[in-house]
Parts: C-alpha cells; structure tokens; sequence
C-alpha cells in the first residue's frame, strides 16, 4: 500500500494530511487482540482539532490489547487518485486497508457532514447500510453529538453510542474483543452490545439511555496527545474545565445534551495543563468548556496556570466567556484588544425567551469596561428568526450596535473601534425547549437578513450571516427520522459530500436528493405537536421531555429560568449522574 | 549557536518546509531548550535553516540552527531534541559556533543520490558535460524555459543509483524537477521519494567543501 501511496501522495494538495508521523504517536506495534479504527467525517485538519476524538483515541490506545488507528475523510483530489489507482481507504498510522480492522467507530459532529460518511464507506468499499452487511464486514459505530438524534444516519451503522465515550466505546470495544475470542458472530456481539449502557442498536431499536462518566478527576484524558506536522485549524492543547452548563438557553442544544454539569478540580487541571504543555511544545493553551466563566475555580485556575504558562512562553486562551460573568480582570490579563460577545437576541423580551439570563444592564457595564481597557475590536453573535421574534427584536440588535458605538464614543480608550456583528439562523433542535418549533422558512430568514444588511450599514461595522439553504438542510436532519437514510445516499451520488464547506454545499442537488428518493422532508421544517411522538424520542438523554415541555411553556410566558448554580432546576439529568458544581 | 544536523526522511518528507519550521520549533520546547526571542511586538523564535528540499525529496542532511540563553552542551542537546522530534527529524550532529555561520547564505550545492527500479542508462552522465541544457520549468505557474547547465555540476550513475551534485542555494536547481524531466527524457519511473540528499556543500577556492566539515 504504501509503495502505491507514494505514487500518488505528490499529486495531492497537503500530502501531510495523510502519511501520519505526528509526535506522541502510540505504539503500533504493540501486541494487540482487537484493533479499532476511528474515523472522523471531516478533513485532517478538522478532524485532529476535535478533542472528543483524541481522547477516545489515546484512551483506546493507552489500554492493553488495543490498537486504534485514524482516518479522516480525504479530499477530493486524493478520493479520485485512490479510486483511479483501486485503492482504498486506508488507515493514517500503518496505512491498512480500513476492511481490514476489527471495529470501525465514526465520530458524527455535525448534520452536513452526513454524506461524508457514504463518501468514506464507499472509499472503504464497504455497503452503505448495516443490513447490507455480512459477517464479513466488521461492525461499523458512530459517536458523536449528533447522535442526540441519530435517527437520519442509523441505517448505516450496527450500533450508535450515545454519551462519552470514555464510558460506551471502552465498555463496546472490551465487549467485541471478549466476542472476537470466543468466536461469536457479529448479530450475537450486537444484542449483546445492547445492554450495554449507551448503545443503540438500529436493527434492534431498544431504548437507550445516554452514557456518562460519573467524576470528570477520575476520567481518562490524554496528556501526551499528538502534535501534528502541518496546520490544523485548532493548532493548540487544551483543557477540559467542566462538561454541562448550568445556563439552560433554551436553543442550545449542547447546554442540555452534556448535562449532567461535572468539573475538573483545579489541581487536576493544573497538572494536565502543565504536563500537555511539556509534551506537546504547544504555544497556546485553551481552556474549554460550554461557558468559562461559570467554572468555579476559574480566577485560581487562571492564576496557577498562568504562571506555568509564563515559564513556558505559553499562551492562555479563553474562548467561551458570558457577557454577565465577563471580569475585567480576567480581560486585562488574558484577552488583549478583541471581544466577543454573544447576546443572542437584540431584545430584552427575547433574550428573557430564550433564557439568555442577560440584562441591558449587564451588556453596557461589561462593554463600558472593555471601552475603558481599551478594546479595538468587538464581535457580536446573534440568532435570527427565534420563536416569538419580531422586526423590532431585530431592531434591538441595530440598537445595540449603536449603543457600542456611542459607549466607544465615550469613554473608549483605543483609536477605532471594529465592530462585527454575525447571526446565523435559528434551528429547533432536538433535546431543547424549542423541539416542538417549526423551522422558518427560506423567504423569512432571506427577509431578516437583508432587514440587517440595510441597517447595519454603519462606518467600522462589518455584517457576517449563515447560509439560508445550509441552515434549511441541517434543520431536516436534526429533526428527521430514518426516512432520511436514503436521501443522503441519493444525495452522495449526486455529487454532495463535504456539504459543510460552503463551496461544496449544493442545494439543489439536495432538492433533487428528496425528491428522487421520496422523501417528505418538510414535516421535519414544520412543528410538532407536543403529544405526538418525535423520532428521537426512544432516546434518553437526561433531560426529560416534561422539563423541556415546561421550559418550553415557560418561554412563551417571557419568564426566565435560573442558572442552575443558584439552584437546581429538576430537568432531570441527575437520573444519569449527580451534578458535581 | 547550536547547529543541527538532522534527517527529514520517511512521513516527515511529505511535510512541506513552512510547517516543518513549526515542528522544529515545537520540538525545541518540548526539549525545555531556553532558546532566544526576538525582542519585537510578537517575538518569535530565533532559528535558521538551510534551502528546504522540495516536498516528498527526503533527506539526511539538513541544518537546523538557534540561538540559546544560557549554555547547553551539544551532546546533551542532541539528546534532549531527538527525545523531542518525530521519528522521521532525528539529528545525528551537533555543532556549536559562537557566530551565525549563515548557512543558508553560504551553502552553493547540494548532493543527492536517486534510486530506481531499474537499471539506469550512462547516458544521464552526459549532460553534466553540455555547455548549454535547457529544460521547461514551472515558473509562478508558467512553463518557462530554463538553461540549467550551470546549475550541474556532476552526475554519476552507478546501477540504478544517480549522484547529483546540483546548484543550491541563491542559484537553486530543484531535484524533483531535474528527475522528472530525466524520467521524461529517458523513459524511466525514479519516484521522487526516492530521491535523497546526503550532502550541502560550500565553495571555498573552487573546491566543495561539506557543511559538516565546515561545522567541526
């Protein structure tokens, strides 16, 4: 394979991509009973910025019997030379024949990057749908956070783990090498993988309850990750402050999905932040989590890392702060001239609809001390076309525009201000309140964008917006069932793949797709009602759907719910795991 | 001045030369090495390296040098960056200088040798003697005609191995494209993996001197 390869590496754009190499790479060489091939539906350099998928990689790897290898979806000049040359898909590290692993795992993150794994499933030479599958083929799992419905791209996979992987993918693949040793055939590893916490079995349809890891200080997290040898898009090692969020926006998705709410103590974290520093001669260290600032011990944290990070000429960065806990003394240490706010709605109506626990208050103290630290530039993210939302909350985001200009007026310290204000549409999706909503149509968010255009024509003020049609898409299959399936079959070979870079995506060819393959996808578009059952329904994720029917019901009232840091709430995830805040 | 002479062969010939600056200087942190900065508003490591092979050429002969506060003994270095780098970048010398000895400035040549499937014709031999040699090259994405004859200074065939001596450098004859046009003109498959320089040279009195021997 390799000597082939060579052949071919020289005509592609980025062969880096493909030949492996990285520093920290494990030991392929080890005596090993099971070996596992991890896939990512996205590009190398996508695919080795996620964290999820590193440490489910290092974590399988660091286990004794276990080889796990990486593969990413190739770009397209490298899928016509492999095809050109009938070669497959071959693994990263030992560059194997992807057939020829024992457990093939896919990490699904995000809609538009479905018929990603069609493309990859059909380099591999592998059928696209599991019942197509004989014993010959190895079982093929996915992951990821879109399994929160995974209903669209199940037909592809033997079995769909839902929640952390340190848990479900440990316990499965421990499973399949027990199975493999005893020679028992993939149907029987199958039912057997059902009762396993986290698993979803298409061909089963059991009902799943979502896998969690009960204490963050006792989970596996790879401090001796891999370094790549060319540019990736988050070239930098990072920390995992908490999973969860205690805020319950009622749009986002993630805030409900990785609830229960687990920290990392401080200690803990110091030490992984210096020991990835050491092994990996990254220049940045990130910290992340869903919302920064509501970790506990972030002002210890930042300090003691701090101090590491000086000796090593390490850059520290905060990528996800709440316009309420903004600190300016966290700003002046670390955030430099460039802030990023994230509001949400323009008005205060709105923002208490959605449960945006801002105030206008909140918003003009903490940029009023950005303008006093001197702050060059501001980004602003909004969503367009929430429930409820009217031309005035659109107005409301022109307003506050103005109000940061007049505020930099003021008392602004830096020469200009740069001011950019992004929105992106709006999508119900599933495991939030807003799960029964219809999506707005084209014509609607068409109209809200260019109600922005016109009026954020303003000297410094920059207007960025998401796709219309993209966003239409990716709402279909949040909110669709295994109908889909077909559909983004149809759509790979009408030439969709790498739907989620903008370029690529083409969506008349999606159009076609759905008709083609007689698919309805509307009544995804439309509401549901709330007694009607939803196709993610046989999914438990935590959050029960009476405290999302109440928040839901709450939300129409214009009345907010409280950060779960003040008190619990009772959504319900806590039946998985205690929240450790 | 610590100076390097390291590999850049197997997976690592396939990382091109802007990204391979990043990883060597990846690997002198991950070595604890207190290398200096520069003193602007965004300081950057102080490092140097000679003229890059082109990407998939391989190599056992680069130069990698920098700056250090403070001493640290060579040996000792070697130790530390080869614990440090990627399989494919391991050193196998280190020098110290007290000077820049700017190589990337003086070194005029480079040795390579190519391997092949097969057996190679003598003819390729005989273009190292013609006085004028001009091949198409790709310039900024034009086919440009070139006369590289100044740029050979020997060619040897033994087997299937070809020894090059090409300009390198200011005036830089690329490997990869003077085996391409040989594959062309000869009618052979040399992969371009295959090629690897073993040596960069200086010109002192007319002569070639290695920037090994230079280094000692």
């Amino acid at each position: 394979m390799w000597d082939k390869l060579k052949d071919i590496l020289l005509q592609v754009q980025k062969p880096a991509r493909y030949v492996g190499g990285e520093y920290n790479l494990p030991d392929m060489d080890k005596p090993c009973k099971e070996r596992v091939l991890l896939c990512f539906s996205d590009k190398y350099e996508v695919g080795m910025s996620n964290i999820g998928t590193r440490i489910l990689y290092h974590m399988l790897n660091d286990m004794p019997d276990i080889v796990c290898e990486r593969c990413y979806a190739p770009d397209l000049d490298m899928a016509d030379l492999l095809r050109k040359n009938n070669l497959p898909l071959f693994s990263i590290e030992t560059k194997r024949d992807a057939k020829a692993f024992d457990l093939i795992g896919f990490s699904v993150q995000f809609e538009l990057q479905f018929t990603n794994i069609v493309y990859m499933l059909d380099l591999m030479g592998i059928p696209y749908f599991a019942s197509e599958r004989g014993e010959e083929y190895p079982p093929i799992v996915a992951g990821g956070p879109c399994v929160v419905n995974p209903m669209p791209f199940a037909p592809f996979f033997d079995a769909v783990l839902i929640g952390e992987g340190e848990k479900n993918l440990k316990e499965l693949t421990l499973l399949h090498m027990q199975c493999k040793e005893e020679g028992v055939s993939k149907r029987e590893f199958l039912q057997r993988a059902s009762k396993l916490d986290g698993v979803y079995v298409p061909a089963l349809h059991n009902p799943t309850k979502r896998a969690v890891v009960k204490d963050l200080d006792e989970a596996y997290y790879p401090t001796k990750i891999l370094v790549p040898n060319c540019d990736i898009v988050h070239d930098r090692s990072s920390i995992e402050l908490f999973r969860g969020c205690a805020n319950g926006c009622r749009f986002c998705q993630a805030g409900f999905y990785y609830r229960p709410i687990r920290e990392r103590s401080v200690d803990t974290l110091v030490t992984q932040a210096c020991q990835l520093m050491d092994n990996t001669g990254y220049d940045e260290l990130g910290l992340l989590s869903l919302s920064t600032s509501d970790y506990s011990g972030l002002k210890e944290l930042v300090d003691r890392i701090k101090v590491e990070a000086d000796k090593r000429k390490v850059k520290v960065a905060l990528p996800s702060l709440r316009l309420d806990s903004f600190e300016a003394e966290i700003y002046e240490e670390i955030q430099g001239a460039s802030l990023t706010f994230a509001p949400e709605a323009g008005t205060q109506r709105l923002r208490d609809v959605i449960n945006k626990n801002i105030n206008e208050k909140d918003i003009l103290s903490s940029l009023t001390t950005a303008m006093k630290y001197g702050v060059k530039n501001v980004k602003l993210y909004f969503i367009m076309g929430l429930p409820t939302e009217q031309e005035e909350d659109l107005q409301g985001i022109v307003d506050i525009v103005r109000l940061i200009k007049k505020l930099h007026a003021e008392y602004g310290t830096s020469k200009l201000l740069n001011i950019t204000v992004s929105t992106s549409i709006f999508i119900p999706k599933p495991l939030t309140p807003f799960q029964w909503e219809r999506q707005i149509s084209m014509q609607e968010m068409l109209d809200k964008q260019a109600f922005m255009r016109e009026n954020l024509r303003m000297k410094n003020v920059k207007y960025s917006w998401h796709g219309a049609e993209s966003s239409i898409i990716e709402a279909i299959f949040a909110r669709g069932d295994k109908s889909l399936a077909k559909a983004i079959v149809k759509a790979y070979e009408l030439g969709c793949v790498f739907d989620s870079w903008s370029e690529n995506f083409d969506y008349d060819k999606w159009l076609k797709a759905f008709e083609l393959s007689g698919v309805n996808y509307q009544k995804f578009l439309d509401g549901f009602s709330e007694d009607e059952e939803l196709p993610w329904d046989i999914i438990d994720n935590g959050v029960t759907k009476a405290y999302l029917l109440k928040e839901r019901h709450k939300a129409y009232e214009g009345k907010c719910t409280p950060n779960c840091l003040k008190k619990c709430n009772g959504c319900g995830a806590n039946r998985l795991e205690r929240c450790r805040i | 001045m610590i100076i390097l002479k390291h590999y850049k062969v197997d997976d690592v010939s396939y990382v091109s030369h802007k990204d391979i600056l990043r990883v060597l200087q990846r690997g002198l942190k991950r070595a604890g090495v207190d290398v200096k900065y520069s003193q602007g508003y965004v300081p950057h490591m102080l490092t140097y390296t000679t003229t890059p092979v082109p990407l998939g050429v391989q190599s056992t002969a680069e130069y990698f040098a920098f700056e250090l506060n403070g001493e640290v003994d060579k040996v000792e270095m070697l130790v530390r960056y080869n614990q440090s780098m990627p399989f494919g970048m391991r050193a196998v010398a280190s020098f110290y200088k007290n000077k820049n000895p700017n190589l990337a400035g003086i070194v005029t040549a480079s040795d390579y040798v190519a391997k092949s499937a097969d057996v190679l014709p003598k003819e390729i031999e005989r273009i190292a003697d013609c006085q004028n040699y001009v091949i198409p090259t790709s310039k900024k994405g034009e086919v440009v005609e070139k006369d590289i004859a100044s740029l050979i200074y020997a060619l040897r065939v033994d087997g299937n191995h070809l020894f090059m001596r090409l300009a390198s450098g200011n005036a830089n004859l690329r490997a990869d494209s003077f085996v391409n046009h040989i594959n062309e003109k000869f009618g052979l498959n040399i992969k371009i993996n295959d090629i690897c320089r073993v040596a960069q040279l200086v010109g002192v009195d007319g002569k070639f001197i290695d920037v090994e021997e230079l280094l000692k």
